[in-house]
């Protein structure tokens, strides 16, 4: 058995201590430690469902060191469904919009969607496709995920604040800001 | 049985310090997306993993003294949402916009694409042809190769045990395009990619230029003999016509499971007159209009 080293981070807003091996990726951290709601596909970087924020950015589980995220802050879709505004839209309209049909690849999803809208992302149908394009669907078709995501940008952009502004403080209640294994998807 | 060690490096000096210390045991861990993959497969083992990803010195973007200098940190995401890129570096710009996906690029960083030497690795054509500099660092000191230089084979550099590459550094040039197709229009390893880089006389005679291309060689790699028949001549159909043939020259591609070496064969020399004409402001194509490197699909 490698040895196991220990490490400290944040997952949805509590600090919490593990051991892991060194190698361990962040996906099977968080499901050997029951977040379950972090699904395991091809642990390849290809399929997307194991997408969780990492101090606010979307990043793929599987191919993230877990020891890299030592003092960071990992929020998992269940935890942003209960904390983030946002993220309880996306929730709301992958419902509404008959957007998930096995729901294996939702979780992902719906975390790949709000990154996109955390970062200046607009109600366009073409940049929505971009932005999940790293999240494999087998079922739907992805036509009702793009409507959804699309509805949830339409509703942030039709408010009298910039959504934007508005993202920017929710996060900040959340502590998102930061960038430890790479910068935020816009200047 | 898997079995490797972790230690997290504060800073570059901790970091050259465990590369000094693990000598060919250690591996560096940047955003971990070829890393992850290979540790699954159990493409290695023994090692211990130095993790960098917390060095802010390496992150970042700077403009200053007439070159850009990008830090081996910084996130291929970075690089595509960089208004300075864009502008003065668009070969490098393109190459970030169609790399992977969204949410890989937020992980991926320009560092380990190159370290890790792909054949496909979407960022080095763009700084081949920018002329690149990789700025390395061990114990010993500094050191500055030629990204031309630089790769020797598939996955293969001269780096060496104990050096970390720190930054890319090239002089910027707005003259520069790349362009990359794949198997689809998104998060797909590239089939080939060009990118080129001209310096134009006002009477439009090629004074400099570089000619770069990836996927159809062991290694990425420069087309010098094409470069060769540009410099002194005008963008005229004969000129792009012999220096594309010195390009099917240049290149070796094989069949792998994306492609066959024929069809490699085939779309190289497109994808480098493309290149060509979107860096010398020339392009006509609708579909290059937004500034994105790849050829559509559907
Ligand atoms: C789903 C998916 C899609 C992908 N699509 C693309 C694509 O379209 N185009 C493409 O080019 N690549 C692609 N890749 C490959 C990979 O994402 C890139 O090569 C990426 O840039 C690697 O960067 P990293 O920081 O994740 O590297 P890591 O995995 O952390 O490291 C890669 C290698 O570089 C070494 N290294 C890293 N940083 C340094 C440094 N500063 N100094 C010395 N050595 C260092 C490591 O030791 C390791 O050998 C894809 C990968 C996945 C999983
Ligand atoms: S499980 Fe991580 S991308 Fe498939
Ligand atoms: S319902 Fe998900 S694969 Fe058929
Ligand atoms: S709903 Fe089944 S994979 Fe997307
Ligand atoms: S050269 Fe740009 S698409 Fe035509």
């Amino acid at each position: 058995m490698a040895e196991l080293l220990t490490l400290t981070l944040k997952v949805n807003g509590e600090e919490k201590t593990f051991q892991a091996p060194a190698h361990l990726s962040l996906l099977r951290l968080l499901r050997d430690n029951l977040y379950w709601e972090v699904k395991c596909g091809c642990e390849e970087g290809d399929c997307g469902t194991c997408t969780v924020y990492l101090d606010g950015r979307a990043v793929k589980s599987c191919v993230t060191l877990a020891h890299a995220c030592a003092g960071h802050e990992v929020w998992t879709v269940k935890g942003l469904g209960y904390a983030d505004d946002l993220t309880a839209k996306l929730q709301k309209a992958f419902v509404e919009c008959g957007s998930i049909q096995c729901g294996f690849c939702t979780p992902g999803m719906i975390v790949a969607a709000k990154h996109y809208l955390d970062h200046d992302g607009r109600a366009d149908r073409k940049a929505i496709r971009e932005a999940i394009a790293g999240n494999l669907c087998r079922c739907t078709g992805y036509q009702k995920i793009v409507d959804a995501i699309y509805n949830v940008a339409c509703e942030l952009s039709n408010n009298d604040l910039p959504h934007n502004s508005k993202l920017k403080t929710q996060n900040s209640r959340l502590g998102l800001s930061g960038s430890p294994l790479g910068g935020v998807a816009h200047e | 049985m898997k079995n490797f060690n972790y230690v997290k490096a504060p800073d570059v000096r901790g970091a050259l310090a465990f590369l000094d210390r693990e000598g060919d045991k250690a591996c560096v861990v940047a955003g971990g997306t070829n890393v992850m993959v290979d540790i699954r497969a159990g493409k290695m083992n023994d090692l211990t993993l130095v993790g960098i990803s917390d060095i802010a010195a390496l992150r970042g973007i700077q403009e200053e003294d007439g070159k850009i200098c990008v830090g081996a940190l910084t996130t291929i995401s970075e690089l595509a949402a960089s208004t300075l890129l864009a502008k003065q570096a668009p070969a490098l710009y393109m190459a970030a916009k169609v790399f992977a996906d969204a949410v890989t690029r937020n992980s991926a960083t320009i560092g380990g694409n190159i370290a890790y030497a792909s054949p496909a690795a979407d960022t080095a054509p763009a700084l081949l042809a920018l002329k690149a500099d990789v700025l390395i660092e061990s114990e010993g000191g500094k050191r500055r190769v030629p990204i031309a230089e630089f790769f020797t084979g598939v996955n293969k550099t001269l780096l060496q045990a104990g050096e970390l590459i720190t930054a890319l550094e090239f002089i910027p040039n707005p003259y520069s395009a790349f362009f990359k197709i794949g198997l689809r229009n998104a998060m797909a390893i590239s089939v080939a990619t060009a990118a080129c880089a001209v310096k134009l006389a006002a009477n439009g005679v090629i004074e400099d230029c570089a000619v770069a291309l990836g996927s159809v060689a062991p290694k990425p790699l420069r087309a010098y003999e094409a470069e060769k028949i540009l410099i002194g001549r005008k963008l005229d159909d004969d000129t792009v016509k012999a220096a594309l043939e010195a390009v099917g020259a240049a290149i070796s591609p094989i069949d792998d499971t994306r492609a066959t070496g024929e069809y490699r064969r085939e779309v190289a020399p497109v994808l480098v007159k493309r290149a060509l004409l979107k860096a010398s402001g020339i392009c006509v194509h609708e579909s290059c209009k937004d500034g994105e490197g790849r050829i559509q699909h559907g």
